[in-house]
C-alpha cells in the first residue's frame, strides 16, 4: 500500500492523483482501462462519497486503496494515505457490501481480530468492543455467533469493527445495497449519528444518489467505461440532514439529471 | 436439534441384521466351532478375552499406535493440502507425487516399512502414514478451492499476520473438510496398524490375529477382530461425533 508519511498533506487524509488502472481482457489479453485518470481527496473528518452505475470500477478503486487489489505505477497517477501519527501505517476500515464476517467467531471476538491485526494494546480492546457496539446499536452482543443476526445487524458488527481501529480511513462499499430499503433506511440514520458522534473520516461508495446527497460531505460523480470523475460537488446541509429537507430533496434530483444526461450523452457516443 | 428420531430405514436394518445373525448362527451348527463358531458361542468367547486384564494391555498398545499415526498423518496431510491450496508451485510440485503414493500398493508400504524400519515403533506408523496421508492431503486441498477469498481480502485489510489468517480465516473454512479427511484416515489407519503388527512388530491385536491364525483358531481371530472393530465404531460414533458437533456449535445456534 503507498504510505507516504510526510507532513506536507495538510488535512488530507486521501489523496489520489490522476490514477489510472488497467485489466488484461481475459479474452483477447489486451488491456481495457477501468480507471481513467481519477482524481479525488478526502479531508479529515470529512464524508467524501463517490456515485456512479453500478460496475463502474468504484469497488477496484476502494480496492486499491484499501491495498488489496495493486495499483501500476506506470499505468499513471499516485495515491497516498496518510496516517495521523508519524510512526504508524494508516490505519484503514473497511465495510463491504456484504458483512464478511467470522461466523465462527462471536461478535466481540471478530471485533478483537481486527484490533490484534492492527497490533492496538490488548487494554483497549475491552474498552473499544463496548464503545463501537453501542454506537451501532448492538450493545450486548458481546457473546452472541453472527449466524444468530440479521443481516442488518451483521452489517452493524461490520461497521463496529471497522470503527474499533479507529481508522485513518473508513472505506465504505455500498454497505447498504444488500439490506431491504427499510432496514437500510435505518442504518442511513444510524450511521449519521455516528457521524456527528465519532467523527470519522469516509470514503463511501454507493450507487444511490439520494444516500450520497442525504450522508455526503461532497460528492463525486463517475461516468462508466472507463470511470471517470466528471463532477465534485458539495453539499453544504448541516447535521443532523431529513431526507425530506428541501435542499437535499431538490440537490439530489439535480443530480439526477445530471447524471442522466452525461449517460445519455455517453451513450450517444458509444453508437 | 432433532437427535434421536426414528430414520425410516431403521427397522428393515435392524431386521436385515437379525435375520443375518440366526442365518449365521444356523450355519455354524454344521462346523466346528474353530472353523466357523456362530454369534452365540463367540459371546462367551468374548467375554472370556475381555475378563482376562493381560488383553486390555495389547488393545492399549493398539489404540497407542493408531492414536500416533492419525495425529501425524492428519498433521502432515492438512499441511501439504492447505500449502498446496495457496502455493501454486508447490500444488504442481506435490499433485503428481499425491497420485503416485495414492496408486502405490498399500502391502507393499508394509512390508518395505519392515525392512526399512525392522521391528521398531516406527514401522507401523510409516505404513500407516504413508498410505493415509495422500488421502487426507486430497480432501483438504479440494477444501482450499472452497475457501472465500472474500474474508481472505478483508483479513488483509485489517493487516492479518500470517498465523491468525491460518488460525482464524482459513483452517475454521476447512475443518468440515479435516473432520471427513480424519474420519477416512481413521478407518484406513485402524486396519494399517492390525496389517504391520502382524507382520512386523509382533505386538498388539494385530499380533493375535496372527498368532490364531496360525493356531487355525477362526474362533479367536474373529473374536478379537469383531471386538476391536465395534472398538473404532464406538470411538467414531462417540468421540468424532461430539467432537464435531462441538466445533460447528456456532452454526446450530438458532437464538431469537
Amino acid at each position: 500500500m503507498p504510505t507516504d508519511k510526510n507532513n506536507g498533506h495538510g488535512n488530507t487524509v486521501v489523496d489520489v492523483k490522476n490514477l489510472t488502472k488497467k485489466f488484461p481482457d481475459p479474452m483477447t489479453g489486451e488491456e481495457f482501462v477501468v480507471l481513467d485518470a481519477i482524481s479525488l481527496s478526502v479531508e479529515k473528518g470529512k464524508f467524501a462519497s463517490i456515485v456512479g452505475p453500478s460496475g463502474c470500477g468504484k469497488s477496484t478503486l476502494l480496492n486499491i486503496i484499501a491495498g488489496i487489489e495493486t495499483h501500476d505505477p506506470s499505468d499513471g497517477g499516485t495515491l497516498d494515505v496518510y496516517s495521523d501519527s508519524e510512526v504508524a501505517e494508516p490505519r484503514v476500515g473497511y465495510v463491504f457490501q456484504n458483512a464478511r464476517l467470522l461466523n465462527w467467531l462471536t461478535v466481540e471476538d471478530n471485533m478483537i481480530f481486527a484490533l490484534e491485526s492492527q497490533g492496538i494494546s490488548k487494554d483497549l480492546w475491552r474498552e473499544r468492543v463496548d464503545k463501537y457496539l453501542e454506537m451501532v446499536g448492538l450493545e450486548g452482543q458481546q457473546k452472541n455467533y453472527p449466524l444468530n443476526l440479521s443481516g442488518g445487524m451483521q452489517q452493524r458488527v461490520a461497521i463496529a469493527r471497522a470503527l474499533a481501529i479507529e481508522p485513518d480511513i473508513l472505506l465504505m462499499d455500498e454497505p447498504f445495497s444488500h439490506l431491504d430499503e427499510i432496514t437500510a433506511r435505518k442504518m442511513r440514520f444510524d450511521l449519521m449519528e455516528i457521524l456527528m458522534r465519532a467523527n470519522p473520516t469516509i470514503l463511501f461508495i454507493t450507487h444511490d444518489l439520494g444516500e450520497a446527497v442525504f450522508l455526503a460531505d461532497n460528492i463525486y460523480m463517475m461516468s462508466t467505461k472507463p470511470a471517470r470523475i466528471f463532477k465534485q460537488i458539495e453539499v453544504d446541509v448541516p447535521r443532523p440532514r431529513k431526507p425530506e429537507d428541501p435542499k437535499i430533496f431538490d440537490l439530489e434530483k439535480e443530480l439526477v439529471r445530471e447524471f442522466f444526461s452525461v449517460l445519455d450523452a455517453q451513450e450517444l457516443e458509444d453508437g | 436439534m432433532k437427535s434421536l428420531n426414528l430414520k425410516p430405514g431403521l427397522v428393515p436394518g435392524v431386521v436385515t441384521i437379525l435375520v443375518s445373525l440366526i442365518i449365521w448362527q444356523v450355519a455354524s451348527l454344521f462346523f466346528i466351532p474353530v472353523f466357523l463358531p456362530g454369534p452365540v458361542y463367540l459371546i462367551d468367547l468374548i467375554v472370556e478375552v475381555y475378563s482376562d486384564p493381560a488383553s486390555y494391555s495389547v488393545i492399549w498398545q493398539t489404540l497407542t499406535r493408531i492414536f500416533n499415526g492419525l495425529v501425524l498423518c492428519m498433521l502432515i496431510g492438512t499441511s501439504i493440502g492447505i500449502l498446496m491450496g495457496i502455493r501454486k508451485n508447490f500444488e504442481s510440485f506435490m499433485d503428481s507425487w499425491i497420485m503416485v503414493l495414492l496408486t502405490f500398493p498399500a502391502i507393499c508400504w508394509a512390508f518395505l516399512s519392515v525392512l526399512w524400519f525392522g521391528l521398531s515403533e516406527w514401522a507401523p506408523m510409516l505404513t500407516v502414514i504413508l498410505i493415509v496421508f495422500p488421502f487426507v492431503s486430497m480432501n483438504i486441498w479440494e477444501g482450499t478451492k472452497a475457501l472465500e477469498k472474500e474474508l481472505v481480502d478483508m483479513a488483509t485489510v485489517y493487516r492479518s499476520d500470517k498465523w491468525s489468517m491460518l488460525r482464524k480465516v482459513l483452517i475454521p473454512q476447512l475443518m468440515p473438510y479435516i473432520f471427513s479427511a480424519m474420519r477416512i484416515a481413521l478407518s484406513l489407519s485402524w486396519k494399517i496398524v492390525l496389517v504391520g503388527e502382524a507382520f512386523g512388530v509382533s505386538s498388539g491385536v494385530g499380533q493375535k490375529l496372527i498368532y490364531w491364525f496360525e493356531e487355525t483358531r477362526v474362533d479367536m481371530m474373529l473374536t478379537w477382530g469383531l471386538s476391536f472393530m465395534v472398538l473404532m465404531v464406538v470411538i467414531e460414533l462417540l468421540v468424532f461425533r461430539l467432537w464435531e458437533r462441538h466445533t460447528f456449535a456456532w452454526r446450530h445456534q438458532i437464538a431469537n
